[in-house]
């Protein structure tokens, strides 16, 4: 309750009383209201003229205000959409097209640079001189060079590729040229859902099996080979399922008719450079959390588990990374939060996320910058506070499982 | 009867495999198959690559000449860089007037030095004021129609030196902003601490493009229809304000770091607020801070490259122009971003060794 009041509050009541310091000006109580109301009288002036001179210059101007422009057609083509459009299409649908496109990519950057900073982040520890050279020079050639130029350059380098006659071909099934990665498409027949179903069952069970073992150790001590067991449900499940129903899938290859390749996945070449770039510039940040965090594990730790017999392997998988987890966790969080806003450089080489096409394309159709920035800005403080969410929960499990 | 003198036998030389080059090749190339296997393999990958990379980049590249038809090797056409090299440096900044930004350049050095060398008694006096003029004064010299110069409006201002100077400049200006939002955010009156983490969050939480994007669109909406304001002086605005919720965040943790005992004891000594926050804590903040700043200075500088997206003629910007002018449709594309890349590289790769070396001779700590 002590800790509560301030010093100035406590310096104040333990004044002797009769040094007339309890002047209203002097006390800290009155005090702090008269600064915030100064403070509150500022905002509201400040914000009043900036929304004054906003009205004002938006009228004379002459752009309208309010949010019917989303229902007007945008008439202008996306470059890449997950969703079915159209030039018809309404602003409300370019800005889900969007949204998600900002998520894919996300997603990708996300997932490709997690992997890249845990190798790296690891092989800074290896007793391989090469391997530890090459994980610090990775991280500080691509920590230190700007993200939007390294975007910019592997725009360049995949506009380098030959052109779709003459692309890379990985067996037939895969081509790589100037326009884009193609890649085969699984495409279910009709028994496909039990396929589908096997996967869930598979991964429910493996779920169900984890924590029979983990209850089973406590209790006897014995060890169960649940990555084995694993593995075996996760693929052996649906390939069983997959031959009892007589292989309902079939791959639909791209292939070259005319000009270009059809059928199949299309990867668009922005997709692939924002990807690249993205999880290369963010895995070396990855890189170097996860150095920071494996090193800030005390090296009694380690000492203790080579003391009661552990094989180093278990010593990593047991004792370090649960803990260095704790210092990780924090640092993706906010790996992850820049990763996301990062992606509007995408604007530089024009792939079609939320930024480039409504923040972009359609605020240079519409001109209602207030509106079309106030949802864009909405859309990257939503999906931050999502990620932050997800990392906070994950977070107080590995606190958990820290002393 | 004289003692027998003892003598000892010289000592062994180690075994040949425990020492020198045999000895370092065997633990940290060849110490397990496993790691046989990858060293082959990277040596390997290493033959393959860096050859080619080094010819290209070095042995038949094109270092002299000054047209696109110089270029006649088949390595990099370095003769692209060298014959755009004033635009790169300095934008379209007028032949004649270069000096100023050079002078400019140099009294940021001048800044910089100064608060290193200075004894530590002066340091605060005139450092700080030196700083926060820096800019105002780099203002006056650059633009320089208020001080009998020749005016050069902002749109002629580009290349590197605008990176450079406009990180600085913001950097400058936000660290009174940046002290304020912390202190607010610490603060005990609960509207301002709310309106500090809003402001830090927001800046925070906003991609810096799409802060210079409403710098370029929004920006003008709010100021006065008569009053116009300079695109680089909004950009400067919008960089202010960014780099003041990172460097509030940035103090907050060297608040966290002081010890409690310097509070207490500033408030034994019967100091006041600020004296106890500007004599007592700030000084010891900056210090613990320090490797954090250069961090942040370092990002703000990597983010000066987004200006290219709303046409700020700064380094990369100029790169691409010059890539377009038709003298030089050669394809120089790799030249001209490897050779940002390389100069980025080496100034932030320079300033955060410096910041490990800074949190190296803070860190007191003893290792578990």
């Amino acid at each position: 309750m002590f800790s509560k009041k301030t010093t100035e509050q406590i310096k104040f009541e333990t004044r002797p009383s009769n040094l007339g310091a309890k002047s209203f000006y002097n006390n800290p109580k009155y005090r702090a209201w008269i600064y915030q109301s100064f403070l509150f009288i500022f905002l509201i002036g400040f914000f009043y003229s900036i929304i004054s001179n906003t009205l004002d210059n938006m009228s004379a101007q002459g752009i309208k205000s309010g949010f019917s422009f989303l229902n007007t057609s945008a008439g202008f083509d996306v470059l890449m959409s997950l969703l079915p459009f159209q030039t018809t299409d309404s602003y409300l649908k370019v800005f889900t097209i969007g949204i998600l496109n900002t998520i894919l990519v996300s997603i990708i950057g996300i997932i490709f640079s997690t992997l890249l900073g845990f190798i790296f982040g690891i092989a800074y520890f290896s007793r391989n001189y090469l391997i530890k050279k090459i994980a610090i020079i990775y991280v500080e050639i691509f920590r230190n060079i700007p993200v939007i130029l390294q975007v910019i350059f592997w725009y360049t380098v995949f506009n380098a590729l030959p052109i779709a006659r003459e692309s890379l071909n990985l067996g037939d099934t895969i081509f790589l040229n100037v326009t884009g990665l193609y890649l085969p498409m699984l495409v279910g027949e009709s028994g496909s859902g039990f396929v589908y179903t096997a996967i869930a069952v598979a991964i429910v069970s493996i779920f169900l099996v984890r924590r029979w073992a983990t209850k089973r150790q406590e209790k006897t001590g014995e060890q169960f080979p649940i990555l084995w067991i694993s593995l075996g449900l996760l693929f052996g499940l649906p390939l069983l399922v997959l031959l009892v129903s007589g292989v309902p899938f079939h791959f639909d290859y791209p292939a070259l008719k005319g000009f270009n390749f059809r059928g199949g996945i299309t990867v668009i070449p922005e997709l692939i450079s924002l990807a690249i770039a993205l999880s290369i510039y963010t895995g070396a940040f990855i890189a170097e959390a996860v150095r920071a965090g494996i090193q800030s594990v005390p090296s009694g730790q380690t000492e203790a588990a080579r003391s009661l017999g552990l094989k180093e392997s278990k010593i990593m998988s047991l004792i370090v990374v649960p803990q260095s987890m704790r210092v990780i966790t924090p640092m993706l969080n906010s790996e992850y939060q820049s990763l996301v806003k990062n992606t509007t450089i995408a604007t530089a080489i024009g792939y079609p996320e939320l930024f480039t096409v409504f923040a972009g394309s359609v605020l240079n159709q519409v001109g209602q910058a207030v509106e079309i920035m106030f949802m864009t800005l909405v859309i990257y403080f939503c999906i931050n506070m999502t990620i932050s969410f997800v990392m906070n929960r994950f977070n107080k499990r590995s606190e958990l499982t820290t002393r | 009867m004289k003692a027998k003198e003892y003598k000892p036998l010289p000592d062994q030389a180690a075994p040949i495999s425990t020492i020198g080059v045999i000895a370092w090749l065997r633990n940290n190339l060849f110490s397990s198959p496993f790691n046989i296997a990858v060293t082959i393999v990277i040596v390997a990958v290493l033959m393959a690559i860096v050859p080619g990379m080094l010819d290209w980049l070095i042995f038949s590249a094109n270092w002299s000449g000054t047209t696109q038809a110089d270029c006649v090797k088949d390595g990099a056409c370095w003769v692209f860089i060298s014959a755009w090299s004033q635009q790169i440096f300095y934008g379209s900044y007028p032949d004649g007037e270069i000096w100023r930004v050079n002078l400019s350049l140099m009294l940021l050095a001048g800044v910089i030095a100064l608060s290193f060398i200075l004894p530590a008694r002066l340091r605060n006096k005139v450092s700080v004021p030196a700083y926060l003029f820096l800019p105002f004064v780099c203002l006056l010299i650059l633009d320089g129609s208020h001080i009998g110069l020749r005016q050069v409006t902002t749109d002629l201002w580009g290349g590197f030196s605008l990176n450079i100077l406009i990180a600085a400049a913001s950097i400058i200006i936000a660290f009174p902003f940046g002290f304020l939002w912390a202190l607010g955010r610490q603060s005990d009156m609960p509207f301002a601490r709310s309106v500090s983490v809003t402001c830090i969050e927001f800046f925070r939480g906003t991609p810096i493009l799409a802060l210079f994007f409403m710098g370029s669109v929004m920006l003008p909406l709010f100021f006065p229809a008569d009053v116009s304001v300079d695109k680089l002086l909004r950009v400067w605005i919008i960089l202010i304000l960014f780099m003041s919720a990172y460097m509030a965040e940035v103090f907050r943790s060297g608040f966290a770091a002081i010890p409690k005992g310097q509070y207490e004891a500033a408030d034994s000594l019967g100091l006041g607020y600020w004296q106890k926050t500007l004599l007592i804590i700030f000084p010891q903040v900056i210090k613990v801070s320090m490797p954090n700043i250069l961090a942040t200075f370092v990002m703000v500088f990597k983010n000066t490259v987004f200006l290219l997206v709303i046409a700020v003629p700064e380094m990369l910007q100029v790169i691409m122009a010059a890539l377009s002018n038709s003298n030089w449709l050669g394809g120089h594309a790799i030249e001209g971003y490897l050779f940002v890349g390389f100069i980025f590289w080496i100034c932030c790769f320079s300033m955060s060794l410096l910041a490990t070396s800074i949190e190296k001779k803070l860190d007191t700590s003893h290792k578990h």
